[in-house]
């Protein structure tokens, strides 16, 4: 019996070797689903990004808009606040024509349903109007700063797939959620590959799509293909199995952000490359500003320099990543502000409590043990008193759980230690993910919390989201309930300016704000960690959030 | 007549018992921290995004109102649709629950078997170094770290050796080439060998150790020493009067692991990449998608339930001592 499975096996892989213009991919869980108005979370994405595709993306390397359904830059007339955008000559999946009207469609979804995250950007629109099969007109109500970033890359959707549906669904009681309960049996889509199979729990097959539009076009200096004939998505329910997989040439590419643990084992496996890529994100920790004694400027300013953010680097994500100085990480290059303040750059542990003191001491703090002695010796502090005299309470600092989120988790113990240097009762407590959001987000009863956006929208309207006051409302983005009317009016302006270049100066200004009120402090900026086989493929391209993007699946190509 | 009053008045019991777990798990998830849409941490996602959503999941009604909806529901067959995957729960389960049966109930039958046949004969040979082979490794098996030990059979059979595949139910290199139902099937045994291995000698080792000082209170017996007298053979002696006798409490045991065999193991699961209910359930929980996670602990309630009485039934049948 034994014998016969070790047959099997055998046989089974040498199946396997025939079928090398197949490029198997790696993922750590199954799509939620592979309807498009429900399926948000990453893995899903991942797969419908390959189909549904919208009218503008952005370039890999320049991390610009650029032209993708659409033929050219969309024509801003700035009297009639229009945009008109001219189409590619494209076809859906099933040999069909793409039309201006399909867009219209889109657009009337997402009005109809409300279809949560499009609806709240497209609303911008007044009127949308079709010129010829090819020419759009979005008429605005006011000048829009993110209708290119956010309006005009959501994906479009055809009529023919769901124009039945969405009828039957307004009819329900509740349109949205018959929407999103819809199991799509043939996706229609207009990008590089189509959804052949998918046998749940098991695997996930998709063709080259042979009327994809962009086959043979140069886009953003990328010939584009794709040069593979199938994907095979396979799941895999822990890390370690799918390294295994990955070194056994079960899969060529593993589509997940490896743990930097990993990293000494796969570099020393000739057959597998690694990438190393900036990530869009923020991990940050964050005061209750609505009391005391968070909302003392000096206070916050005081623990962003106590903290030690290259140690956090060096020890927590083991060099793989950079540490944060502003909300806007480094690597989204237009945006990001690199002349905000950058507490305790630079200095080395001993300097990090110092500076902390001296800020604290300015600003009217007092201890009953000082961290230095009369020698200049630092000291184990003690009764750290607010500028009125009162004696600081002790606080928590909310983190994920370890098993959650580990860089998340130790970071609070280390920065509940550098704390307790300067004579603070601070106390890292992990805290179960749905609790504490709940803690934070929805009942704001907190003292501090760290928390983080993998993966954070290019464009840097999200300052607006998180710091705009009237967002400071039970399960609002603002969680600090951070005020400050002057930068609540540039974060209304920078919504209405139409140049990226005038609108960077607010943009940057809003940054310097933020560093130095510090209602968050950017803490890190993990280095994303992806791992391919070198056997079969090449061709990967790299971008800002790693090379896991429908750029490589079109570019790379069978060795042989 | 008496055995039928029995059952009927079990299945009343049974059936209020299960109300009333329906309750509790429908109240206990309400009031567990978080909703269904907590973990969406996306700055895109407005709270009028989050309000509406909330709204078309029919959680903005009070708790009492929805769960007469769920009750009136429940009766009429209808589970809800799962709030992640859109789909409705009956049939998550049925794709799930297949799977986790054929390892979790495949697995405890074989390994109930071999446990009991083991400690059969271990107790008979009692202070032999036979006894003392199987007691030691019973032990070693019983307490065997899951996580740890599939890691490790997937790390050496799996990898270094590569005779086996590292998870999953099938080679989907195969499956796309539309093979033959034998190749079909003997993907599927070559996918199943490794986590039916690592259950099998995760539990065998808990039967054996039950069977055995089961068998040794047996064996103590007057009609073993009777049947001794009477020079009956010792085959006979055990495995007619000695075995039979001792096999009740295992069977209990057997009877009630059948049922939370459906329950699946998520560790298991996780790591073989397993797509049974286990893992569903832990993903349900955490992610508060409560029709499903109410649908699977229910399922769990329900068979645990009804295997209970099946237990008390058997046990009927098999000692005779026993009436109702």
């Amino acid at each position: 019996m034994f014998l016969v499975f070790i047959l099997a096996g055998m046989l089974f892989s040498c199946q396997k070797k025939e079928k090398v213009n197949i490029l198997k991919i790696g993922l750590p869980e199954e799509p939620k689903s592979l309807n498009v108005w429900l399926g948000t979370d990453t893995n899903s994405r991942k797969i419908l990004s390959q189909i549904y595709q919208p009218l503008f993306t952005r370039d890999p390397k320049t991390l610009e808009i650029i032209p993708w359904l659409a033929k050219e830059n969309p024509v801003f007339d700035k009297e009639k606040l229009t945009y008109t955008v001219k189409l590619r000559e494209a076809k859906w999946s099933d040999g069909s024509e793409f039309t201006s009207e399909d867009v219209l469609f889109t657009k009337k979804i997402f009005f109809d349903f409300k279809i949560p995250r499009h609806y709240s950007q497209w609303k911008a629109i007044k009127k949308l109007v079709t010129i010829d099969k090819h020419t759009l007109v979005f008429y605005l109500e006011k000048p829009s700063a993110i209708f290119l970033s956010r309006v005009l890359t959501a994906p479009i959707v055809s009529k023919k797939e769901w124009g039945k549906i969405a009828a039957d669904a307004l009819k329900s009681e509740k349109p949205l959620r018959y929407l999103q309960n819809h199991s799509p049996e043939k996706h229609l889509g207009t990008g590089p590959f189509t959804l052949f199979e998918y046998r749940k729990g098991a695997y996930l097959h998709m063709k080259r799509n042979p009327h994809f539009f962009g086959t043979g076009k140069t886009i953003a200096n990328h010939l584009l293909g794709p040069y593979v004939d199938s994907l095979l998505f396979k799941i895999y329910g822990t890390n370690d199995i799918a390294m295994l997989a990955l070194k056994k040439g079960d899969i060529d590419m593993y589509w997940w952000d490896i743990q930097p643990g990993y990293i000494k084992d796969l570099k020393n496996d000739s057959n597998i490359q690694l990438f190393f890529n900036k990530k869009s994100a923020l991990y940050y920790m964050g005061f209750n500003l609505r009391k005391p004694p968070f909302n003392d400027k000096a206070l916050r300013q005081a623990i962003a320099t106590a903290i030690d953010k290259e140690f956090i680097l060096t020890r927590i994500l083991q060099n793989y990543g950079t540490p944060m100085h502003s909300i806007v990480p480094s690597g989204n290059i237009f945006w990001s502000n690199p002349n905000v303040r950058k507490y305790g750059e630079g200095l080395i542990p001993y300097s990090h409590i110092k500076e902390a003191y001296k800020i604290l001491k300015d600003a009217g703090y007092t201890w009953e043990i000082e961290p230095w002695d009369v020698a200049g010796n630092i000291v184990e502090a003690k009764g750290l008193k607010l500028p009125s005299g009162i004696l600081m309470d002790k606080f928590v600092i909310l983190t994920p759980p370890a098993d959650y989120d580990p860089k998340r988790a130790f970071s609070g113990v280390m920065i509940q230690e550098w704390l307790r240097k300067l004579g603070m009762q601070a106390f890292a407590r992990p805290m179960a993910f749905n609790s504490l959001l709940e803690t934070v987000k929805g009942k704001h009863n907190f003292d501090a919390f760290i928390l983080g956006y993998g993966g954070l929208n290019l464009d840097p309207d999200y300052l607006r989201t998180f710091f705009l006051s009237e967002n400071d409302k039970p399960n609002g983005w603002n969680m600090s309930g951070y005020k400050n009317p002057f930068f609540d009016k540039l974060a209304q302006q920078q919504k209405s300016i139409v140049d990226d270049k005038e609108r960077r100066k607010v943009i940057w200004e809003m940054q310097k704000i933020l560093m130095e009120d510090v209602p968050y402090i950017p803490l890190y900026n993990p280095h994303i960690i992806e791992a391919v086989s070198k056997k079969e493929f090449k061709g990967w391209v790299e971008q800002v959030n790693g090379i896991g993007s429908i750029w490589s699946l079109c570019v790379v190509k069978p060795k042989n | 007549m008496r055995i039928k009053k029995y059952i009927f008045n079990k299945v009343i019991e049974i059936t209020i018992i299960f109300f009333i777990i329906l309750t509790i798990l429908f109240f206990l998830f309400r009031l567990s921290p978080g909703t269904p849409i907590s973990k969406m941490v996306d700055p895109t996602f407005t709270l009028e995004d989050q309000n509406l959503l909330i709204e078309q999941l029919g959680l903005d009604k009070p708790a009492l109102e929805q769960y007469f909806i769920y009750l009136k529901n429940f009766c009429t067959g209808n589970l809800g649709f799962s709030f992640h995957y859109g789909e409705p729960v009956s049939k998550i389960i049925l794709e799930r629950l297949p799977w986790t049966i054929l390892l979790f109930t495949t697995s405890t039958i074989l390994a109930a078997f071999v446990g009991v046949m083991l400690g059969k004969i271990a107790a008979w040979k009692k202070g032999s170094a036979i006894d003392n082979f199987l007691s030691i490794s019973a032990l070693i098996s019983h307490t065997l770290f899951i996580p740890w030990f599939a890691l490790l059979i997937l790390w050496f059979l799996g990898f270094k050796v590569g005779w086996f595949p590292l998870g999953g139910t099938l080679s989907p290199e195969i499956w796309i080439t539309e093979p033959s139902l034998f190749v079909k099937l003997l993907d599927l045994i070559h996918h199943m060998f490794l986590p039916l291995m690592t259950l099998f000698f995760i539990h065998v080792g808990s039967y054996l150790l039950l069977m055995r000082s089961s068998m040794l209170g047996v064996l103590k017996e007057d009609y073993i020493i009777t049947a001794k007298a009477k020079g009956l053979t010792e085959k006979s002696i055990r495995n007619k009067h000695a075995a039979k006798n001792a096999a009740l409490p295992v069977i209990t045991s057997v009877g009630l692991s059948l049922a939370f065999s459906i329950n699946g193991g998520a560790l298991t699961e996780q790591i073989f990449t397993w797509p049974g209910i286990g893992r569903e359930l832990i993903f349900a929980v955490s992610n508060n998608d409560y029709p499903l996670a109410q649908a699977c602990f229910l399922l769990i309630a329900g068979v645990v339930l009804v295997a209970n009485l099946i237990v008390d039934l058997l046990y009927a049948y098999m000692d005779p001592r026993i009436t109702y």
